[in-house]
């Protein structure tokens, strides 16, 4: 899946086999998050993976969910296991069912929008913001922080997420160490 | 231009201007850790705990 070039393929490629492979009935609804994902709404800053959150036809039954069969569908056209990631067109890419019900929301709820002519989806700010404050790590918290200074996020939807996925308490907590109290 | 006018400027793009940035930003990357000018810590002289309590 390497471009012709010497480059690796652009993103749009990747997109494309995604789609293709939705079309193909191995995924369901998807949707970029992470790094990629926040630079829809802020400037871009540099990443190496490409986050898909990604629901499964076959994980409805309450069974194990498995990437068995994205892993099989993208090796047979060139993907190349590395890691957690497959890569595809140049970009790793690593696949994460929703692991909660938060996550399970962003990618119902994620925006439809265009890479080039490539119909993809996208998480809403607000869920980002929420599942970076999930997750914690360092660079979570400074993606928030990207999100409020460039105003980049609707507070009161942003709220509402918070309080019905219950992290509220934890972004008080947030706010009073790095942005000085409630804003 | 100010950085914060940059970031705002850079952030109102569209999505496709926005992910040609992020394959400049790749393939930059690449091509630096292809051309070795990028030093691991310990070339850096940044040691880690763990080789100096070795």
């Amino acid at each position: 899946m390497a471009h012709n070039d010497g480059k690796d393929a652009p993103v749009r490629v990747t997109l494309e086999t995604i789609n293709q492979m939705q079309a193909d009935g191995v995924i369901g609804k998807y949707a970029i998050g992470g790094a990629v994902g926040a630079t829809f709404y802020l400037d871009p800053a540099a990443t190496v993976d490409l986050d898909i959150f990604v629901t499964l036809p076959t994980a409805s039954g309450g069974l194990l969910v498995s990437l068995s069969p994205i892993y099989e569908y993208l090796k047979s056209r060139g993907g190349e296991v590395q890691d957690e990631y497959i890569v595809i067109g140049g970009w790793p890419v690593q696949f994460l069912p929703p692991n909660n019900d938060l996550e399970q929301e962003a990618v119902t709820e994620a925006t439809s929008t265009a890479v080039e002519d490539v119909r993809t989806w996208v998480m809403s700010a607000e869920h980002l913001v929420a599942i970076a404050l999930k997750t914690g790590r360092a660079k979570d918290h400074n993606r928030i922080l990207q999100f409020v200074e460039q105003d980049a996020v609707d507070r009161k939807k942003l709220g509402r997420i918070l309080e019905q996925h219950g992290l509220t308490p934890k972004w008080i907590q947030f706010e009073a160490k790095f942005l000085g109290g409630p804003k | 231009m100010s950085k914060p006018k940059l970031r705002a400027r850079l952030a109102s793009l569209s999505f496709s201007e926005k992910i040609k940035i992020l394959e400049k930003l790749r393939d930059r990357d690449k091509a630096i850790a292809a051309s070795g000018l990028r030093r691991g810590p310990k070339q850096a002289g940044n040691r880690r705990p763990e080789d100096i309590t070795k």
